[in-house]
């Protein structure tokens, strides 16, 4: 008689729920089942718990069923920023120079999801082209600006922990970097990538990264055009709820890059690596490169300071084709909110980097690192204050000057006004 | 027809051999709160059943419905509903998760036992765990400063009190975060001014439970949702459960399954 009972009640409790809000009409009826008796206080609590869990799997499941397949596969993401940025450059002699810019930088991709275990993902941004920097400056008499092909990728997963990603892929499907010492996080790398990962059990996951990519299809100088092979295995360690540690070492090796002509975006026009005669790289560049990152929940809790999370980061580079100015390392900190999601949330990061003038392939750091060229130092911080959800500012300031010649100083202040959607 | 004996015998046989042998295998993950239940009904049904084979395993509540949603584990134990951000997830990936509520849990509000304070109201609560309330007089008691134990952040009951008691908002910072249930007990029972928050099942001589605006934490509380501190824990299946994953789910609504909860420290919805 009960199961009867029960049944009818749940019958009503949907009908009555997806006909929207009748919740407390059917509370004060359960209530009045169990007060006669007919019902347990037990069996009226898994009926109404049951029937709110399945009224939201409806309610989900009529969101999207509202959708026409294609779209319920494609997920859109994008993000402007708005930019103002002064510099500051000295040589040698009185020489000193005041530059005052506004720029823009729009994103905009999507992902779409081929079958369980095939994504392709495309993106288009501001820029003029330049591999490290989606920005395009204000000016030229309001000229439209343009907009390129950010990337293209497919993301093939086959099982738990094997990925193949190819195509022109971002930068975080390539390799894992905690900071931007080698890699100015704008690049979108072109080749093919197999990400290993396994978690051997709940504190430790280990990691590889494997692949080649594609770095210059000219071969009008050589036979040989340049290509990097690299290999990146790692561990993420967990010792506790708030402390972890994530680790790899990788080998970043660029073959036939010498002799080859450098890119319009490096080489002799940077002032960057050596080079022979005009624009020639005289060396390969065989990176090898340890990387950590430290990350402490709550660091400040003993002192009664309320700082969500704190993290050490550092990263070293070594060039195993040159002898000579080959080595670089970055180290740095970052405390404050881990996500910059609302008002109120902030984020406070230092980093100190010096490339030596072959430490790295010159097209690759950070640009906005004395213009992202080699044979410098630099010390970077950087403060972000959230202003409502999904907005935020940033004040990024750099101080920078070169190594091993004039040191022809240079200080960049960048405010960003971010926007994600 | 003597070939079609034969054939018959040996298929009866090839059956008796083999059917002992197969072993169906399910694996429950999630929740630390509903581990014990799962722990302990795989137990004892593993021994009415030689050919079930029950893999139990912890995590937390969102790992087992990510697992569930992946399609790594049969079961998720979980001491929340389902976050809609999961639903999404599992949608898009064409799951369809089911509900089993398997039993309530009530957290009780525990202080020293010699703290005079014998209730609080829920805002009291809040503001104690928040930081704006900070001494004993403040809320009726001697001029003593309160000292926070909470269960650590991974916890489902952490996850469950925040939005229970604290209307999500953050715990004050100088709080003593302890790994189990049982551990903040024993850190209120040996502190003067302590106060913390344990399921049901952790209560004992040792602390003093709190009333709750006007209602002590009870079975007969919680099940009637009196008690302004209680959850349902559940058990998520990926559509209606099959095979032993019914089964599993039978049992512990069963009145057999559910004194097995109530033996655990639970509330028994039978």
């Amino acid at each position: 008689m009960r199961r009867g009972w029960k049944t009818f009640v749940l019958f009503l409790a949907l009908t009555f729920a997806s006909g929207v809000c009748l919740a407390g009409e059917i509370d004060i009826l359960l209530q009045k089942l169990v007060d006669k008796g007919v019902l347990t206080a037990g069996e009226a609590q898994e009926i109404k718990t049951e029937t709110r869990e399945q009224v939201k799997k409806e309610i989900a499941q009529g969101k999207y069923s509202s959708l026409p397949q294609w779209v319920q596969n494609i997920k859109l993401k994008g993000d402007l920023r708005l930019r103002y940025q002064y510099k500051h450059e000295k040589a040698t002699g009185d020489y000193e120079k005041d530059t005052n810019i506004g720029r823009v930088r729009m994103r905009l991709g999507l992902e779409s999801k081929i079958n369980e275990k095939l994504l392709a993902g495309i993106g288009i941004a501001t820029g003029s082209g330049d591999p490290r920097s989606t920005n395009i400056s204000f000016g030229d008499y309001n000229t439209k600006k343009t907009v390129v092909l950010d990337y293209a990728y497919a993301k093939y997963m086959p099982l738990s922990w094997l990925n193949f990603v190819g195509g022109k892929m971002l930068l975080g499907d390539t390799l894992w970097e905690p900071t931007d010492l080698i890699w100015d996080t704008d690049i979108t790398p072109e080749g093919a990538i197999f990400q290993f990962s396994k978690n051997l059990d709940s504190q430790m996951q280990t990691f590889i990264n494997a692949g080649a990519l594609i770095v210059d299809d000219d071969t009008s100088t050589d036979n040989d055009a340049p290509m990097a092979y690299l290999v990146q295995p790692g561990i993420n360690y967990k010792f506790n709820d708030n402390l972890s540690l994530k680790g790899a070492i990788s080998l970043q090796a660029f073959q036939n890059v010498k002799s080859h002509t450098s890119s319009s975006y490096s080489g002799a026009s940077n002032t960057g690596n050596a080079t022979a005669g005009s624009s020639s790289y005289t060396y390969n560049y065989e990176m090898i490169n340890p990387a950590f990152e430290f990350k402490v929940i709550q660091p400040f809790k003993a002192v009664g300071l309320d700082v969500e999370s704190l993290k050490l980061f550092g990263e070293y580079v070594n060039n195993l084709d040159v002898s000579t100015k080959a080595s670089g390392f970055s180290a740095g900190f970052q405390f404050g909110n881990e996500k910059i999601e609302k008002w109120g949330d902030w984020q406070f990061r230092y980093l100190y980097a010096m490339l030596g003038k072959d430490a790295v392939l010159d097209v690759l750091p950070d640009s906005d690192r004395y213009g992202g060229k080699t044979a410098m130092r630099s010390h970077e911080a950087a403060l972000s204050f959230g202003l409502g959800k999904n907005t935020y500012l940033a004040l990024d300031a750099y101080r920078s000057e070169r190594v091993g010649m004039a040191k022809a100083p240079e200080t960049l202040v960048q405010l960003d006004w971010n926007m994600k959607f | 027809m003597k070939v079609f004996r034969k054939l018959l015998v040996v298929t009866i046989a090839l059956l008796g051999v083999v059917s002992p042998c197969y072993a169906e295998k399910i694996v429950l993950e999630g929740s630390t709160t509903v581990l014990p239940i799962a722990q302990k009904v795989a137990e004892v049904y593993m021994q009415k059943d030689n050919n079930a084979y029950i893999s139990v395993r912890g995590g937390g509540s969102g790992v087992g419905i990510a697992s569930l949603i992946d399609g790594t584990c049969d079961i998720a134990d979980s001491s929340r509903s389902i976050k809609d951000t999961e639903l999404d997830n599992a949608v898009t990936r064409g799951k369809s998760i089911k509900a089993h509520v398997i039993a309530m849990d009530g957290i009780a509000v525990i202080v020293n036992s010699a703290n005079k304070v014998n209730a609080l109201s829920k805002k009291q609560v809040k503001d104690i765990y928040t930081g704006k309330i900070s001494n004993w007089s403040q809320v009726g008691g001697d001029y003593q400063k309160i000292v926070v134990v909470s269960r650590d952040t991974s916890s489902g009951t952490f996850e469950a009190f925040g939005e229970l008691a604290l209307d999500k908002q953050k715990i004050r910072p100088d709080a003593v975060m302890q790994a189990s249930n049982q551990a903040v007990a024993s850190t209120v029972a040996r502190t003067p001014g302590a106060i913390g928050y344990v399921g049901l099942g952790f209560l004992s001589d040792e602390v003093k439970a709190l009333e709750i605006d006007g209602v002590m934490p009870s079975k007969e509380t919680v099940l009637n949702s009196k008690y302004p501190i209680g959850r349902p824990l559940f058990m998520y299946t990926n559509g209606e459960p099959k095979g032993l994953a019914k089964e599993i789910i039978d049992f512990i609504k069963s009145p057999e399954g559910q004194k097995l909860v109530d033996e655990e420290g639970f509330v028994a919805l039978k």
